[in-house]
């Protein structure tokens, strides 16, 4: 059974209207940010989510652990629906700048000692204090940390802090939205490392978002990708990138800079992610893609391939392109 | 001949706990043409070396103090008065930055805003202006030109946005483009074309450009050349296959070794430990020492060591790390 599933989630936002809209009586317009997304979860796995800016991915994320509601279909959490962030602290979030998301007055004992008071509240106060020692120890930081403010410590040493925070409540499962993209590359495999082995020695379950398609490679047992609010393509990770099936996972794919090579001579993709306001029916990706024809004007389904995988393209599927 | 020479180029800001040197002693060349890329980690000193050729501090207080910026049949622009300066800029050098949207004037539409660039440096009527922005933005290849000249900055895409800005910086044509992260706000496929069109811009006018990111995929993919910056110091330089191919400074290799695109699922990424160094008080010797895994006691003293070639390295691949060649075959 899935830990957490996502079952055909949608989520509008209202958009704003301007005096000159509400005098000409116009319609209250709504930014579709995810639309249909169904996904599970599994125990004690790394499921990436990848997409560029405005995709639905954080959105997904923050509907995922209760912080924002969904205004259609549902997400179970461990076989029950989910209304609001979990009271026992199971779904626990890391967000992506370590610099607002901590409390710049209290330091890191106290911020993260609260944490284990809300959840743990029976734990003697000694415990307490052995418990954030202990989950400080688990991120590699040193005890003393725990008397520092955030100002004192360095960008990796704050995310460190941040996914501390998160360890305080015990969790089930890590949601952990774009927890590197503001660090530097040499900190960031820290960090990377540190998600990796929390969740291959203790089993913590992790949903990874991320932009970054070298850093979802190397950390995620299966990878979700998400175009302007939909899942195009969900397959094991290796199998993704050894043999993308969607043409934007393709796309997507071929335009990340490769240390190894120069550029290369292929044309790359056209255009850019459309005004999600202005999408035509059928797949969203058809006004970019290369192979794009009358038939992708139309609604796509999800489409399962041989090994498993899921992919909204039904060209891919039927030619194996 | 070169383009640009940059020598024993210092800069320093002032700040509460002291004075900071950014930029501590660097050197480089860039050859008209050449795609020139600086990479470092943020404070490296990459930036300000940068924005120390067109004296762009945007209000910081900054100061060259020592060194010379030699341009080609222009001079030393280190020495420079600011009215001799502001001629070499946008018409001998121009400036990219990496917010596109912080470097247009929103209250002005785009035509106006390119022609703007033109009138200031050439005597020409704003008709014949606006003839020249609709070629660049076509140049540049903006779809339905004719249109985006009548928007404003706040109605296009980050991607036209910067393709804006690169047609601003064409304009007039200039010999030398410095682009500051250009494509670091943009998603990856709009990031691949903005790169693809300012090499095939660069190539078909001569223009050279030193690109400066964080990205040492990016510096792959379009430079020709590049320096590796570390606390202020150029540490490596060479041709971008050599340094990225056969790095020869521990820095270099650390970097790249912490990339997780670069190994398998199954092996450890490895960080660097520690962090970089204060600039108002930096160690001695080699800054890179304190975070070395290979370093020596005789690496920390001294003055920082300067670019040497090591022996069989290709022509021009130098590196700052005074350590032989056994410590580095060991690596």
């Amino acid at each position: 059974m899935p830990l957490l599933d996502f079952q055909k989630v949608e989520r509008r936002f209202p958009v704003k209207r301007s005096f000159a809209d509400l005098l000409a009586r116009r319609e209250r317009v709504h930014l579709h940010a995810v639309r249909g997304v169904d996904l599970s979860v599994q125990p004690g796995e790394i499921l990436g989510i990848v997409g560029e800016s405005g995709c639905g991915k954080s959105t997904l994320a923050r509907i995922g652990v209760g912080l924002q509601p969904s205004d259609g279909g549902r997400v179970l959490f461990d076989g029950r629906p989910l209304a609001g962030p979990d009271r026992a602290g199971r779904l626990q979030m890391v967000f992506p700048d370590p610099y607002s998301s901590l409390n710049p007055r209290l330091t890191i004992g106290v911020q993260l000692e609260e944490v284990v008071a809300h959840y743990r509240p029976r734990m003697a106060r000694a415990e307490r204090r052995a418990e954030v020692l202990r989950v400080l120890a688990e991120v590699s930081l040193v005890p003393e940390t725990a008397l520092k403010y955030p100002h004192a410590l360095s960008g990796g040493q704050r995310q460190r802090v941040s996914i501390a925070r998160a360890l305080c409540a015990d969790p089930q499962v890590l949601v952990a939205d774009e927890p590197v993209s503001a660090l530097d590359a040499s900190v960031q495999a820290q960090i990377i490392n540190l998600l990796k082995s929390l969740n291959r020695e203790k089993g913590l379950t992790i949903v990874f978002i991320s932009h970054d398609m070298n850093v979802v490679r190397y950390l995620c047992d299966r990878v979700a990708v998400m175009y302007l609010g939909e899942i195009v393509e969900l397959q094991e990770s290796a199998a993704l990138f050894a043999a993308p099936r969607h043409p934007y996972t393709q796309a997507l794919i071929a335009a990340v800079p490769d240390v190894r090579r120069p550029q290369s001579l292929r044309e790359p993709v056209t255009g850019e992610i459309p005004d999600p306001f202005s999408v035509l029916p059928g797949c969203r990706f058809a006004p970019r893609c290369r192979l794009a024809e009358d038939a992708c004007r139309t609604p796509q389904p999800m489409q399962t391939l041989d090994g498993g995988g899921l992919v909204r393209c039904w060209k891919s599927v039927r030619t194996g392109a | 001949m070169s383009l640009l020479s940059i020598r024993d180029l210092v800069t320093e800001f002032e700040s509460p706990s002291g004075t900071a040197r950014a930029v501590d002693g660097v050197s480089f060349d860039v050859a008209p043409g050449e795609i020139f890329g600086i990479v470092g980690e943020s404070g490296c000193g990459k930036s300000a070396t940068c924005r120390s050729i067109l004296r762009l501090f945007g209000g910081a207080p900054a100061r060259i103090a020592g060194g010379r910026i030699l341009l080609d049949g222009a001079g030393d622009l280190a020495a420079m008065r600011e009215r001799e300066l502001a001629q070499v800029r946008g018409r001998d050098v121009a400036f990219i930055f990496q917010d596109p949207l912080t470097a247009l004037n929103p209250t002005m539409r785009i035509g106006r805003q390119i022609g703007e660039v033109i009138r200031r440096h050439r005597d020409v009527t704003r008709a014949e202006a606006r003839d020249a922005a609709l070629q660049l933005l076509r140049d540049v290849h903006v779809t339905s030109p004719e249109r985006r000249l009548d928007a404003y900055p706040h109605e296009l895409s980050g991607g036209l946005r910067q393709r804006v800005v690169i047609a601003m910086a064409l304009a007039l044509r200039p010999r030398l483009i410095i682009a500051d992260e250009p494509t670091t706000a943009l998603d990856v496929t709009v990031q691949d074309q903005i790169l693809r069109l300012l090499k095939e811009r660069c190539d078909s006018l001569g223009t050279s450009i030193i690109l400066i990111t964080h990205d040492l995929g990016v510096v792959s993919q379009i430079c020709d050349r590049m320096a590796v910056m570390y606390a202020g110091r150029v540490v490596e330089t060479g041709a971008v296959r050599e340094v990225l191919d056969a790095p020869s400074h521990p820095y270099t290799r650390a970097l790249l070794a912490a990339l997780p695109g670069q190994v398998g699922r199954d092996s450890e990424l490895v960080p660097i430990g520690g962090a970089p160094p204060s600039l108002i008080d930096p160690p001695p010797g080699c800054r890179f020492a304190p975070r070395c895994v290979f370093a020596q006691p005789q690496c920390r003293i001294g003055a920082p060591p300067a670019l040497r070639a090591r022996a069989g390295a290709g022509e021009g691949h130098l590196d700052a790390c005074i350590l032989n060649e056994v410590c580095h075959a060991a690596a």
